[in-house]
């Protein structure tokens, strides 16, 4: 005798649920359960595809290199920067982060079927969705670690001790990384087209570009200060640096609030991209 | 021959729908479908493609809300207490949407999980469903290299992981090779037998129906045409078609000398109808009565074309339900009695 027979009886007898014919094998799950069967899935699956991690961190990997190289010592110079690879760091680390491969594996979800056969399940459906946010969070936790290892390899040292400094470094990242990545979750969930979620990074490339990356703002002038100014991604860049050059609490605040403002905005959008979905089929 | 289970001391209604409407945009794809299907009932859905058995499908297994109308599964609605729903039903669709990065083991474990499966009940149930599709070797293989019948046959085991009340089968064998199809057919009774589950099928293929369901509705442009055993559809139709292939030249002396064999009695009372190529005559007993066809053609002068003999098709069926032939887009045209008119391309897919 099975487990199953054993506790549910002979299928096609038993003790039936509402008194008549056989009964089912299905229970309900708790939605932190059902988060967790989600977010192990995504994570296994982007472990199965090492081949996108490479352009993530070579990219990011590329131009700290190159920038680093070609300015070093005449942006140390020209904007009195004590360090320009550490300079450059957090910006490489927010760049990879927001490199990830967001809603491109839950649109190919939708359009190969499998969002379908989910939905079929007793799964709460926001499950689907954020255990996708989570398997992102793995990879941005992942890039960064590398990212502010290599750093620290190069001697980039961090302020208020190297524990403390990396993982604020960290969680702001993460915050940041999930937050960009619930753009292109809600375009997926949006479109369920895999050629509209995959250009989403590139329209959304100009906001990690808009900011402080290369000098500092109060050396800018004219139009690129005013945009770099209405750009959350600048406070959130300031913020980063400060956890290596010194805590300065008003840079941190600022950083904090663009960031959770920022994200509000992305996982509003996400929810509401969502409830459609959700609706429709 | 009866399939009811006689296990239920009474009959209920596994799945109920009324009046379901479904609207997309301008097109009204369901148009008000009514149904009762009984608990232990396989009750096929036959209808080509575009007539909105999908959509059905759709709305039973709650992906999808009726625009108007109603729908239960064991009496839940279908909206208002969808996750009750899904607990108790399985569903296989026509597309087997699967995750070609995880391997079957992974797919069916994360399925179960859904379902609130744990521990050595979980995995009895992964060995059992794989055992009853044949996929124990694959299992621990990636989707992404299975063949095309595999990942059906995975689909239609991760649904029966929670040994669900109520099994929706979409198109289960179409584009499949016959062994897996009478493999599937197989199983599909063996899940009745065996589970006592209501199963509700939709298909193109009236073979399909005729071995499997116990009752049959015929679906065409969003309406319920047709109700009853394969057996009453079957006799509506005719047991038999006998094509007969007539150039145009000879098709009015052929029309004449049938009709006189039939109120002669030399052959039987059926319908004679017009088609691209000659006639289409429905007769029980074909094979008997096309002799008796063939002589009399032969000594009222008329020289044919092939004549075959054949059982009904989808097609034929439709022709008598609806009055027109399936074209390849699943439109109907409607023929008149004895003349000419274009058909399709057989049973469309």
């Amino acid at each position: 005798m099975t487990a199953a027979t054993e506790r549910f009886g002979e299928p096609g007898r038993g003790g039936p649920i509402d008194g008549s014919g056989p009964r089912t094998l299905a229970a309900p799950t708790g939605y932190l359960s059902d988060v967790a069967a989600m977010a192990g899935r995504s994570i296994r699956g982007l472990l199965r595809e090492p081949e996108s991690f490479i352009p993530a961190l070579i990219i990011p990997l590329f131009f700290f290199v190159v920038q680093v190289g070609a300015l070093g010592k005449v942006a140390e110079r020209a904007f009195g920067i004590s360090n320009y690879a550490a300079f450059q760091l957090p910006v490489a680390v927010l760049f990879a982060a927001a490199n990830t491969s967001g809603g491109n594996a839950l649109v190919l979800d939708i359009a190969n079927g499998y969002w379908d056969k989910l939905s079929l399940t007793p799964v709460h459906r926001s499950a689907l969705v954020i255990g996708a946010l989570i398997g992102e969070m793995f990879a941005v936790v992942g890039y960064s670690i590398l990212l502010i290892g290599f750093g620290f390899v190069i001697g980039v040292r961090f302020a208020g001790g190297e524990v403390l400094g990396a993982v604020g470094l960290l969680g702001l990242t993460v915050l940041f990384g999930v937050g960009f990545a619930a753009i292109s979750v809600a375009v997926a969930l949006a479109t369920g087209s895999v050629r509209a979620t995959q250009t989403t990074f590139v329209i959304f490339f100009p906001l990690l570009f808009l900011t402080p990356g290369t000098l500092p703002r109060d050396q800018m002038t004219g139009w690129f200060k005013t945009a770099v100014a209405i750009n959350p991604v600048t406070y959130i860049l300031e913020a980063a640096r400060s956890f290596i050059f010194g805590f300065n609490g008003p840079v941190l605040l600022k950083g904090l609030a663009a960031c959770v403002g920022f994200c509000a905005v992305t996982f509003v959008l996400t929810a509401l991209a969502f409830r459609r979905r959700a609706k429709m089929g | 021959m009866s399939h009811r289970s006689s296990r239920l001391d009474r009959m209920s209604v596994a799945i109920h729908a009324k009046d379901l409407v479904r609207r997309f945009d301008e097109v009204e794809a369901v148009r008000g479908v009514s149904l009762d299907v009984e608990e232990g009932e396989i009750y096929g859905f036959l209808g080509p493609n575009g007539a909105g058995k999908s959509t059905i499908v759709r709305i039973l297994t709650t992906l999808l809300e009726p625009t108007s109308g109603s729908g239960s599964v064991l009496g839940h609605d279908v909206v208002r207490e969808r996750t009750t729903v899904r607990r108790l039903i399985g569903v296989a669709l026509q597309e087997a949407g699967l995750d070609p990065k995880q391997t079957g083991r992974e797919l069916l474990t994360l399925q179960a999980r859904l379902y609130g499966l744990r521990g050595s009940v979980l995995s009895e149930q992964i060995q059992e469903v794989t055992e009853l599709v044949g996929l124990a070797d694959a299992l621990d293989r990636r989707i992404q290299g299975y063949s095309g019948g595999m990942k059906r046959r995975l689909d239609l085991a991760s649904s029966l992981l929670h040994r669900p009340r109520v099994l929706f089968l979409d198109e289960p064998t179409t584009g499949l090779d016959p062994t897996s199809r009478t493999l599937i057919w197989e199983r599909v009774r063996q899940l009745r037998e065996q589970f006592g589950a209501t199963i509700f099928l939709t298909t193109q293929y009236l073979e399909e129906a005729d071995h499997l369901a116990d009752r049959v509705a015929i679906i065409n442009r969003g309406l319920i045409v047709r109700e009853g055993t394969p057996a009453a559809l079957k006799a509506e139709v005719g047991a038999d078609v006998i094509d007969i292939s007539v150039s145009d030249h000879e098709s009015g002396a052929a029309r004449v000398a049938i009709r006189e064999m039939q109120s002669s009695g030399e052959l039987p009372e059926g319908e004679l109808r017009g088609t691209e190529s000659g006639y289409t005559l429905f007769v029980p007993d074909g094979a008997s009565n096309i002799a008796a066809l063939v002589r009399g053609l032969d000594r009222a002068g008329v020289s044919t074309g092939p004549i075959s003999v054949s059982r009904p098709s989808l097609d034929d069926v439709f022709l008598a339900a609806t009055g027109g032939r399936l074209q390849a887009s699943g439109e109907t045209q409607p023929s008149q009695d004895g003349q000419r008119v274009p058909t399709g391309q057989g049973a469309g897919r």
